[in-house]
Formats: C-alpha cells, structure tokens, sequence
C-alpha cells in the first residue's frame, strides 16, 4: 500500500539527527547530556511506531522503500541497539574526551541509512543508505581525535569501505547491464528466465556480495576489523560490530532468498560462499587466540560470528538467520558494555592483565560479563547456545554436515579464548589494581538488559521466535 | 502424583543458589549451613522419588511435559530405574560434598557454594531428561560451575586442569550435538527420546552418529585413550569437587552410553562391539597399572577410577542382564566407595598439606577412627564381600562371562589390581612407623568428618548385604534396553522371566562361591 506515513520511521530518525545537530550548537558543554536524552526519546517514538505498522504493509516511492515485516523487525532491532549504544556513550563521552554532540547526531544518522538498506529491494536505494552509513561510520570511527588509534582507525575504514563501495556499485552496473533494472527480484528473475547468461551476470553478483563481504567482515575481506575495533571509541565499536553487520546480512538475505529458489545451477556461488563461511569460521576463531586486547579478541570473534551466520544463509533458513543475529546484539553489546564498565577518567582497561581479580573485586560487573561470554561462547542455557542450536540444525538439514562440524569446531576453538577472559577475571591473582568509575547507571542499565535479553532467548524464547517466523513469512519471493 | 516432584528436585538447588546470590559475603557459616540445608531438603525430597518409584512398571514414571520453545524442543522429564538411582547418588552425595568442605574452602565462599548448587541441577537435570534437547543443555549447562569450581578452588595447576577438562568435554559433545541434528532431521523434527528409539536408522547412518555419541560419552566416563583429562582434574580440583567428580559426573558417560547410544544405534553398537571392549580393557588394565605406580594419593584414586569404569563399561556393552544390572550397581557403588576415598584423602590433606604417599607412614597410630573409615572405604572399592562393591563386580563379571569367558578373566584383573594398589597405598599411609614429625601433630576425624563419613559407610553395608531393593527397580529398565538392544535377548528374556527374581535373590550366595572358585583356579 502505497502510503506517505511509510515514510514516518525514517523521517523521525532524520528529524532528530538535524534537530541534535543543530541543538549542539547552542548547548552548553555540562549539559550535552541533555542531547543523549533527546535522541533516545526518538528512538523510543520509532521504535513505537514500527511496532504500530508492523501488520500495515505500507510502502513508498513504487515499493523502492517497502516497510514489510522483516523490515520493521529490523527497524526496531537496530533502535534497540542504537538506543544501548547511546546509553552507552553518555557517561563514556566526557570520560573519554569525546564530548561532542555529533556522536548521537552521527548514530542516528548512521540508523537511518540502515533503515534505508534494510526497507529497501531496490540495490540502488540500498546503495544510497549504505553511503549514508558508511560516512557516519567514519566519522564515528575518528570521534577520538587526539587519538592516533582512532585517526588510524577511521582512515582505514575509509580507505577500504570506499573500495568496497566502489566494487559494489561495479558490480550493480553490471547487474544493470544484463536484467535493465535494480530491482533484486527482477534481477533475479532475469538469472532464471534467460537460458544463456551472459558472463556479466554472476561477475555482478560476486561483486555486490565482495561489497557486503566487507560490511559484513567476512574472510577474505575482514582486514580492517581488528583495527578499526580496536581503535574506534569503545561504544561505537559495539555498534559497528552489530548494526553495519547485521545490515549487510539482511540484504544478502533479500537477495538469497529468492535467488535460492531460481537458480539451480547455482553451485559455483554456494560453493564460494561455502569456501567463505568456513574460512571465515576458522580464522577468526584462530587468530583471536593469540589476541590480548580486548577489543581485539572481540573483534575477532565478530568475524568468527559472520561465519556461522553465512552458515544460516547456506542453510536457507531465514528465521534461524534473525534470530542469530538478534541473540549477537544481545550478547555482543553486552560485552562491550561490559568492557566499558572497566574504565575511569581518561584510561581504558583493554588489556588482558588487567582483568585479572576483577570477578570478584566487582562481582556484577565479572558475573554479567561471564555470561555474555558463555553466550558467545555458545554454552546453553543463553542466547548464543540457542542461535548456534538453530541455525547448525537447519544447516543439517540441508545437509551441509561437514560444514557444521567445521562449524562446531570453529566454535570449540572459540570457546578456548572466550573462557581465557574468564579465567583472567576469576582465577588469576591481580598484578596491578585497578580502579573504576561506578557511577554510571546508563551503563549498568545496559547490562542488565542486555542480560534479560541473552537470558530471555536463550530460556524462553517463544514469543520472539513467533514473531520472527511472522518477519520471515514477507521474504517469499514474487514469483 | 500431580504434585510436579520431580522438577522441584532438580530446580530447587538453583533457586537456592539464585537465594545465596543476596547473602552478604562475610556471613561465611549463614552461607554455609544454607548450602547444607538446601542439598539435605533436597536429598529429603528426593527420598520421596525413591518411594514413590513403581517397580513394577516398565514405562518411565513421573513423567512431566510442557511445550516450552516448541519446535520439538520440550520440556520432558522422568525417571526410570536407571535416573533413579542415579539421582538419589547425586543428591545423597551432595550434602557430604558441602559439608566435606566446611573448613577447607576459606576464600570466595559465597561462589564456591553457589557453584556447587547450580552444579547439583545440572546433574539432576541430565539425568531426568527424556527430550534430546532438553539433555544437551543440562549437559553442556553443568560444565560451567565445573569450570569454575576446578579452576578457582583447585590447586596449583588448576587453570590448565581446567581448561583442559571443558575443552575435552567440549569437543565430544559439539560433535554430539551434530549428531543430534541429524537426528532431528531424521525424526522430523521430533527430540522425544521415544520417538527416537522407534526411529530405524540406515546403518551407514548409525555408524557415524553411535560414533559421535560414543565419543562424547567416552570423553565422560573416561574411556582410554580419552581419559587424559582426568587425572589432572581430580588432582587440582578440591575435595568436594572431586567427591561429585568422580562419584557423579564420571557415571554421566556411562548413562549416555544406557541411555542414548546403546538403544538408538543397536546396529552400530554390534558392529563396534570389539572395539569397544579392547578399549575397556586397556582401561582397566592400564588404569590400575598407572594407579600402582602413582605418587600422589589423588592421582592414585583418580586412576583407580578409570580402572574402575572400564569393568562397568566392560559390563554394559556385554549387553546381558547380569552384565547392565551389574554396571549399574557398579556405577552406584563405585559412587559410594571412590567418592568416600576421595572424602579421607581429603581429610588427609587438610591435616598435612601434602598429598605425596611418601610423606605419610604410620598415620593409623594417630588416627585410630580414621584408620577404620579408610580400611572400610577402601575394602569396598577392592570388592571385599559384604561391602557394596562386592555385590556390584560380581554380576558384572558374571554377565561378562555369559558373553566372552576370555573378556570375563582379562575383567577381574580389575579387582586384583584394586587390592594391589589400594592395600600397598593402604600399607605405606597408615601403617609402618611414623616418618614425618608433622603426623605426630594430627588430630582424629572431628565430628562433623565422622557425619559425613557414617552415612556412606551405613550405605555401602546396606548395599553390600541386601541388594534385593536396588536390583529390583532396575530390573525393568533393563529388560527394556535389552529389549531395544538386542533381539534375540528379548526372547531369553521372556522364557527366564519367571524365575528370574528368585534366581537373583537365592542364587546369590552361589555366585559367590563361583567367584571365589574361579579365583582359586587362577
């Protein structure tokens, strides 16, 4: 249904970002705060409204922005998420020297090309949001300034996102060039109706997916991660290691989805995203082992997780694929709020070392981030056990046996770093003490949500997962 | 019963840890006498199991459902004459756990407690779950407290123990797990263990999924060559740890192998039957060589263990009545007797701060209570009859016999290594003159050590000298895994079935004899 409110969510996004902008400005600096606040407040609208469009079905533009199930769903996903990470920044920013209103002006802005990306069947119109976000994203990524790490970080996401951006618009002309539109499903339609294709089309194809291979930090394409993660202010981190990622899978999933059903012979491109997914499993698990930082070891694992949810993709079931990724955001922010917690003015605590004796010197801080680490980890009964459970089932099920058992390798290698933090925090005797800033219930807001979600899905996730099998049902294709 | 019985037993340690969560850390004894009031209402509660329990019926009992996620992921809990015991050996030990270690656990006593609770309803929960599922997480879900207990609590090489123990267990059950899906998807969709058993499986399919599983469960029990993860653990982690180690957890694999890989690949199970039981073997015969050799009293009783459950791993896969009957009687009285050496070389330990054999000598002079407790624990495991595990070895070795006589003579080699290792330690600990000043300054068992002890040592009596209770609520289950097991059994079955309790009860003292006649001819 063509309708003008489609374009509400996206507006009130846009809306505040202006608005933030324009109020920092005239704000004094003690009370920048005001303008976390602010932001929040429109989060909590959006999110709101998605929830009250969620059986409308309105689109705009001819169906180029389409807000179907699956798209609201991952509107209100990505406002969560957003709305942590705002949490997260409000007390990290004055701390940490990064006290500039244009952080949440940039989420925001960021949030609204994810919208675009994610509401959106058309690969131009996603295109666009994909710039919309990867230039916040730099910005965001060099917040520090007189942070060499952060300078390096956002230059090297630049540098290689605009590759990226450029192999993907590359590989979109090309597409263009063989079906004459940007739609995806008529794209796809094209792949399946014409008997003899013409060797454009899957070059295009690979292109476009080397374009999100690299949003989505996939090996080959995962060298920027460890140290943009590393160098990124903490909180922007935690977004980037969700939201960009979780975009990038859900335009994949657009595209899979109905390019599963129309090509048969499309072995070549399974088998790469096969050769993919496994590799991508393995090296990130093993490089993550020999990482001492933090962020680092988070980073890492980051990647290690777009491998398993490649597996989700392989094994064409898209509701196992939403689930993973809405138990990572859990799990992942969680982590890193956790990371987060252990700082005071002016010093982070990212090395290894310095968590030794922290379990039991601030025993909720120790026992929520264990959690999240178990859950990463994949040990029951918590999110990650359950979103590794469904999508290695259904990958079974379409018999990709081997490339499970990679699968839970990988993830037994997984479990070696993940429980070395532990084992830092509760079992290893301090060489240094460290002191924390505790005052920050923002932050410990965050944990205690984050941990209500890991546990909430990894117990009983019924209704979540009800809700996520309705999301899925607007991925039928057209034809 | 509509009372939900069953799952209060296995949730109610938990709730009583999530309680300790808001008791303050100082308050050590309040933390203490808690934990110890919520594993001995739980035992209490537990004992009601134990009477309520139908040994007449064959199907399992208790039953609880509920949808929980759905998708084939339910809620299905039970008991059978095999979970039974099995869980009344986990909540009888516990409370000894806590109260073993009383005074040896000083720092960070808030989690060690809580630790030990959240671990009690993972033990529980693997035992009574009948949904696959619902069995995978109980039983990677306990790994965690295990995790922490060994690695915070634990000696000096606790960390590598440690990680070396989740990593092995680790290992077996992701592959498990895969396992398991391509059950699932076998099954349509279904992890009802009923549905399962019904299942007829390609045997090329069963092979690869009764190896995944037997591996997972070798890791557990420990089969060689697996079983390097063990004796790290039971030597770093503490007492208590080591007690529920040995006692429960290492019974774990041997209930996976009952319950799971035996009757869901009957035909793998035939094909790999020779494999397996070489396995056993070398496990026992190596296992109780090792255990000669040991320096370390821990270690020594560690190995013991892998010895030990060879001869019932042996048992199981002889897959005759006498044989299961007896691995699980086994199962139960290895609990009792290893849990309760592992108890005395603790109290040893907290006494000398040393576990070495060679700083002890002539301890029984100092004493004298002690001395008794261990002669009896430590008779026990050797097999001396009138104790429990007598009664446990020699159906088990007379079930082997049934299938293999060869298997059956190269078994007792068990028992024999036993009395070595355990009556030479026995004899270099206790008796002989007094080496070390430091044993001139021990005090005897105090009376919380002695309230620990006497429950076991009643136990393992009551079990060596009437085991007509317990063998008689396990009869069923037995006859329904033969059944699905092995074809042909089930027709011996039927054709022994009516003299088959008067056969157990009054041929008892006979197969004693046999015994003592088939070790007079070796």
């Amino acid at each position: 249904m063509n309708n003008i409110f489609a374009l509400l969510p996206l507006l009130i996004i846009v809306f505040s970002s202006l608005l933030i902008l324009i109020l920092e400005v005239f704000l004094k600096k003690e009370n920048k705060n005001y303008l976390g606040f602010l932001s929040l407040f429109f989060l909590i609208i959006c999110a709101i409204t998605c929830v009250k469009f969620w059986d409308k079905g309105f689109s705009y533009f001819n169906g180029s922005l389409l807000l179907d199930k699956l798209s609201l769903f991952f509107f209100f996903i990505f406002a969560i998420a957003i709305s942590f990470v705002v949490l997260l920044c409000m007390k990290y920013i004055s701390l940490q020297d990064v006290n500039h209103g244009e952080l949440y002006s940039l989420l925001l802005l960021a949030l609204s090309g994810m919208m675009i990306m994610v509401s959106s069947s058309d690969l131009l119109v996603i295109f666009l949001g994909l710039e919309v976000l990867s230039i916040s994203s730099y910005a965001l990524a060099g917040l520090k300034r007189k942070d060499k790490k952060s300078s390096e970080a956002a230059i090297k996401y630049f540098l290689l996102g605009s590759f990226a951006s450029a192999f993907f618009v590359y590989g979109l002309a090309l597409l263009y060039g063989v079906s004459r539109s940007t739609n995806i499903s008529s794209i796809i339609n094209t792949f399946k109706s014409s008997s003899d294709l013409s060797l454009m089309a899957p070059i295009g194809l690979g292109l476009v997916i080397i374009g999100f291979g690299f949003k989505i930090a996939v090996v080959p394409f995962h060298m920027w991660t460890p140290d943009v993660y590393e160098g990124a202010p903490t909180p922007i981190t935690a977004f980037f290691s969700v939201g960009p990622k979780a975009v990038g899978f859900v335009v994949l999933l657009r595209i899979f989805s109905p390019y599963w059903k129309a090509a048969l012979e499309s072995q070549t491109i399974f088998l790469l995203i096969w050769i993919i997914s496994a590799l991508t499993m393995l090296v990130g698990n093993l490089i993550a082992l020999r990482q001492t930082n933090l962020k680092r070891i988070l980073a890492y694992s980051s990647i290690a997780h777009a491998g398993y949810i490649m597996v989700a993709i392989l094994s064409k079931d898209n509701s196992s694929l939403l689930f993973y990724l809405t138990a990572y955001l859990f799990m992942n922010i969680g982590a890193f709020a956790a990371v987060i917690a252990l700082s005071k003015k002016g010093t982070e605590y990212l090395e290894l070392e310095d968590y030794a004796g922290v379990g039991f010197k601030y025993p909720w801080i120790g026992a929520t981030f264990s959690i999240f680490l178990f859950s990463l980890a994949g040990f029951p009964p918590t999110a990650g056990f359950l979103a590794k459970f469904y999508v290695f089932s259904a990958a079974v099920k379409e018999g990709l046996v081997l490339l499970v058992i990679i699968g839970v390798l990988a993830s037994l290698i997984s479990v070696f770093y993940y429980l070395r933090i532990i084992v830092y925090m509760y079992m290893k005797e301090p060489s240094r003490e460290i002191t924390i800033n505790l005052e920050n219930p923002a932050l410990f807001l965050v944990l205690f949500l984050c941990l209500y979600g890991v546990l909430q899905l990894g117990i009983f996730p019924g209704n979540v997962l009800l809700v996520i099998r309705e999301a899925v049902t607007s991925l039928v294709p057209l034809f | 019963m509509d009372f939900p019985i069953l799952s209060l037993i296995t949730f109610f340690p938990l709730a009583g840890a999530i309680f300790l969560i808001f008791i303050h850390r100082d308050r050590k004894n309040l933390l203490r006498s808690l934990a110890f009031g919520v594993t001995l209402i739980n035992f209490i509660f537990s004992l009601i199991l134990y009477f309520h329990f139908n040994p007449q019926a064959s199907e399992i009992q208790l039953v609880e459902k509920g949808a929980w996620i759905g998708y084939g992921l339910k809620y299905h809990i039970g008991i059978d004459g095999l979970s039974l015991f099995l869980v009344l050996l986990t909540t009888f030990l516990m409370p000894i756990a806590i109260l073993s270690s009383w005074s040896s656990i000083q720092n960070k006593v808030k989690e060690y407690f809580i630790f030990m609770l959240i671990l009690e309803t993972g033990i529980i929960g693997v035992f009574v779950s009948f949904n696959l599922f619902l069995f995978y997480v109980f039983w990677e879900a306990m790994l965690i407290p295990m995790y922490f207990l060994i690695g915070t609590w634990g000696g000096r090489r606790r960390i590598y123990a440690t990680l070396k123990f989740v990593l092995f267990t680790m290992f077996g059950s992701l592959l498990m797990l895969v396992a398991i899906f391509v059950l699932y998807s076998l099954s349509n969709n279904s992890f009802n263990l009923f549905d399962l058993y019904k299942l007829s499986i390609p045997p090329n399919i069963q092979i690869w999924l009764f190896l995944a599983f037997a591996i997972s469960f070798a890791i557990k029990v420990p089969l060689f060559p697996f079983h390097t993860w063990l004796p790290d653990a039971h030597v770093e982690a503490p007492t208590a740890v080591s007690v529920i180690l040995a006692a429960v957890l290492l019974k774990m694999g041997a209930y996976g192998f009952l319950r799971f890989a035996l009757p869901l690949f009957p035909d793998a199970v035939k094909r790999f039957l020779p494999l397996l039981f070489v396995l056993c073997l070398i496990s026992i015969i190596y296992g109780g060589l090792m255990a000669l050799i040991q320096k370390d009293i821990k270690s020594l009783v560690a190995y013991s263990s892998v010895s030990h459950m060879g001869l019932i791993m042996l048992a199981i896969f002889s897959l005759n009545t006498e044989a299961v009957e007896g691995a699980i009687y086994q199962m139960l009285s290895h609990g009792l007797s290893t849990g309760a050496l592992f108890l005395i070389v603790g109290i040893l330990y907290e006494r000398a701060h040393t576990r070495l054999i060679k700083d002890f000598g002539g301890v029984s002079s100092q004493m004298p209570v002690f001395s008794a407790f261990f002669l009896i624990c430590m008779l026990s495991s050797v097999g001396l009859p009138g104790l429990t595990g007598f009664i446990g070895e020699i159906l088990c070795i007379f079930g082997i016999f049934k299938t293999n006589k060869l298997l059956a003579i190269l078994g007792i080699s068990t028992v024999v290594l036993a009395a070595a290792y355990l009556l030479w330690a026995f004899q270099r600990i206790m008796q002989g003159p007094i080496k070390n000043e430091k044993i001139l300054s021990f005090k005897d068992v105090n009376k919380r050590e002695i309230a620990y002890l006497v429950p076991i040592i009643i136990m393992m009596f009551w079990m060596g000298i009437y085991p007509t209770p317990f063998l008689k609520r396990m009869d069923n289950y037995v006859n329904e895994l033969l059944n699905k097991v092995n074809k042909e059994e089930r027709i011996l079955i039927r054709t022994e079935k009516d003299n088959k309790l008067l056969f157990k009860i009054e041929n008892l003292p006979n197969k004693e004899k046999n015994k003592e006649k088939e070790e007079e001819t070796r």
